[in-house]
């Protein structure tokens, strides 16, 4: 008893010393705010799990904005990162996909237009005139659905609403319709569903008013030009057999995944529409 | 008010004082009561200052950049965490005082103005609450960096100290109640207990109307205190009191010998007078032992004689009687009167006046002793008033209520000493008589009044008016 408690304290040690020695050279995964970004416990869950997937030390990089995230990935300030489609798309030069999650068994996921639990409204329409939560200017779901869906109708956010805010994170989008900062937001529909099951009396006080068409789900990226690097090639192969693995579940049963695919850049294409959408209407 | 007045002294002092007492409590509570008001007030002041100072340190940025999600998600997560559950709403506006973010933005909806809250809250430096109120609503500037970016209204939960400050009441009340109450009994108890000695003196004085008496050195309280002295005086006054009722009866008894004295020769004259037709008499019985006749008519004379002497004795003994308490007047003793008066108004060779209009149930209840010192006084008085071959009188008569004795001369009206010594109280001065001065003093004693007539035609008229109820024992109706 004594000893196997001395080898559980040996070990620990030694891990540690080891992530310190390899604090340098561990691989360094940046992350736009999911729903999980105010749970440092799940963050910390993650990255035991990631590291062990991967068979060496992960380090979470976690931004406030998707423009701070992907600018640290394009610069090499990390060595991939979670992004959204939509920033993927944009830096779609320079950036190449390493995975794509895989959601209740499909790439994909939609962006849900929410507004509290008592308010009538049945579309978008009829949310004209009220304040509106988006996530992220460089959000998919959380932006770029509903300003396209406007943008379709030659409508701008900003007219629309009486006033938009931005939130810098899906569950804080469903904070504010929660707590009736704004009326409606605009969220993650992966994250509001996750919600659902980790905080149900928040996600409650809301409810989906319209959800979008099935949507590349958020990919891990990384630049192009350091696709064929050894530390990036293992990690990939960590994610897709993330699943195999029993750590790796635990990765995935905490972020409410199935798996990893390797995916395709067409998986994106409804994205892209919206893209061509909003910009061809401004 | 007035009633108080008609408590006695030992009562209402030591009501005073347990009034005072009452008032002192209730001062005291209003005292404390208000402070615990200050004190709460301040209290609630520093908690609402540091309140806006950790908002303002954390809200500053957000605000500067009107980052409502900011403001908002710090506002949610400040009201969610233990330490702010005071704070109910919080409103945050921009320095135009357009609505950034609230605690509940229901209620107060982002874009809106802050001014109707902002209206009805109070300053920070002068907030102050009711003892019944669940809420404060304070306003501040909302300081970053040392300008004025925004400002703050915030509700803040005074419940728990309204109802401290309720039960602090409740408490003191109570308290205060109690303490007031035996302090008011203490002080009503030890007031009582400090004028006993005055209720002592007081019941004595009442006790003994008109003939004080002193108090047993055992009584009187000890030590040189203000009641020690008092009963000190007292005593002394009683005591004085005492010797002057001794000198005056020994007055009395002197008086009574001076009257008698001035009639003692006129008396003996009376007495005199038929001693020498009595020894006739006898020498008249030797004489005619023989004539039954004779013996007989002697005998007779004798007894008539004798039986005048036994009464001129029989009413000077009377006269000469010092038992107080004595007989009631009776019309025997107006009759002794007139016997004794008799010889010396025949000496005068004066006329008298007798008219006695009463019923023997007239004069009971009246000490007859008392009486017939007034009026031989006065009929003495008279007699030497009116001269020789003067008239005196006396009526009696009943008018009213009032028993009346008119003592009337025809002599040449009362000098002016006499009638102070009459009527007056101011002391005789030394050869003066003092008839007339019992007469006024005994009068007194009866419950009578004198009145003094100077008629134009001459003469003195002494009117004695003595009620029908004499305030005696054995008083009676005329």
């Amino acid at each position: 008893m004594l000893s196997r408690r001395m080898f559980s304290i040996g070990a620990a040690t030694l891990g540690f010393l080891s992530r310190q020695a390899d604090a340098q050279t561990s691989f360094r995964l940046g992350l736009t705010p999911v729903f999980l970004d105010n749970d440092s416990e799940t963050i910390d869950r993650l990255r035991t799990s990631l590291s062990y997937a991967a068979g060496m030390p992960v380090t979470l990089v976690q931004k406030r904005t998707y423009q701070e995230v992907t600018g640290l990935l394009l610069e090499g300030g990390v060595d991939a990162a979670w992004l959204c489609g939509y920033p993927f798309l944009q830096h779609r030069d320079e950036l190449s996909l390493v995975a794509v999650p895989l959601w209740q068994g499909a790439p994909t996921y939609r962006s849900y237009l929410i507004t509290s639990a008592e308010d009538p409204a049945s579309g978008l329409t009829d949310l004209r005139g009220g304040a509106h939560a988006f996530s992220d200017p460089n959000s998919n779901s959380g932006y770029l659905v509903t300003a396209s869906d406007l943008a379709r109708n030659n409508l701008r956010p900003e007219q629309f609403f009486s006033r938009i805010i931005f939130t810098y994170g899906h569950r804080n989008v469903v904070r504010a319709v929660a707590g009736g900062l704004v009326r409606s937001g605009s969220v993650d529909g992966y994250v509001w569903e996750a919600l659902t099951k980790v905080e149900p009396e928040l996600t409650d006080r809301t409810r989906v008013v319209s959800r979008s068409e099935p949507l590349g789900f958020p990919p891990f990226c990384a630049r192009t030009d350091r696709i064929g690097e050894p530390d990036l090639a293992v990690f990939q192969a960590a994610l897709l057999q993330m699943a195999e693995s029993e750590r790796g579940r635990d990765a995935l049963t905490l972020l409410q995944l199935d798996g990893m695919i390797r995916g395709e850049v067409a998986l994106f294409d409804g994205i892209l529409t919206r893209m061509q959408d909003l910009a061809g209407h401004h | 008010m007035g009633r108080f007045l008609y408590l006695p002294l030992s009562l209402r002092v030591p009501l005073l004082a347990a009034v005072l007492m009452i008032l002192v409590g209730v001062i005291a509570s209003h005292q404390v009561l208000s402070t615990l008001d200050r004190v709460q007030d301040n209290r609630l002041r520093e908690l609402a200052r540091l309140h806006i100072e950790g908002l303002s340190l954390a809200l500053g940025p957000s605000v500067l950049r009107k980052d409502i999600w900011e403001v908002y998600d710090t506002l949610d997560r400040a009201s969610s965490t233990g330490s702010s559950r005071r704070m109910l709403l919080t409103v945050v506006a921009d320095e135009t005082g357009k609505v950034l973010a609230a605690t509940d933005p229901r209620r107060v909806p982002i874009d809106t103005s802050i001014d109707a809250l902002a209206e009805e809250a109070q300053r920070l430096d002068a907030i102050t609450f009711a003892r019944n109120s669940s809420h404060v609503r304070v306003r501040a500037p909302l300081v970053y960096q040392g300008r004025d970016v925004g400002k703050i209204v915030t509700d803040l939960d005074v419940r728990d100290m309204s109802a401290e400050r309720r039960r602090a009441e409740l408490l003191l009340i109570i308290g205060n109640t109690l303490l007031t109450a035996a302090m008011a009994l203490v002080g009503y108890l030890a007031v009582r207990r400090m004028l006993r000695p005055v209720t002592q003196l007081a019941r004595r004085m009442d006790a003994t109307i008109g003939q004080p008496s002193p108090i047993p050195a055992v009584q009187v309280p000890r030590g040189d205190s203000e009641v020690a002295r008092l009963f000190q005086t007292y005593n002394a006054m009683a005591e004085a009191i005492e010797a002057r009722s001794e000198a005056e009866r020994q007055l009395a008894e002197r008086e009574r010998f001076v009257s008698l004295g001035q009639l003692s020769s006129s008396l003996a004259h009376e007495i005199n007078n038929p001693l020498g037709g009595l020894i006739n008499a006898t020498d008249t019985i030797r004489r005619f032992a023989d004539r039954p006749d004779v013996v007989r008519q002697s005998a007779e004379l004798l007894e008539r004689g004798l039986k005048h002497l036994r009464d001129v004795t029989h009413a000077t003994l009377e006269q000469n009687r010092i038992d107080q308490d004595g007989p009631d007047m009776s019309l025997d003793d107006l009759a002794d009167l007139r016997l004794l008066i008799g010889p010396e108004i025949t000496r005068h060779e004066q006329r008298l006046d007798w008219r006695i209009e009463l019923d023997p149930k007239n004069l009971s209840g009246h000490d007859a002793g008392m009486l017939r010192q007034v009026l031989l006084n006065l009929l003495l008085n008279a007699s030497n008033a009116a001269k020789h071959g003067g008239k005196v009188g006396l009526h009696a008569y009943l008018a009213g209520d009032a028993l009346r004795f008119e003592i009337f001369d025809n002599g040449s009206g009362m000098p002016a000493p006499a009638l102070r010594r009459l009527q007056g109280s101011e002391p005789i001065l030394p050869g003066e008589g003092v008839g007339l001065r019992m007469v006024r003093e005994l009068v007194g004693m009866l419950a009578g009044t004198i009145t003094h007539l100077a008629p134009p035609d001459g003469g003195t008229r002494i009117i004695i008016s003595l009620p029908c109820n004499p305030p005696t024992p054995a008083s009676q109706s005329c």
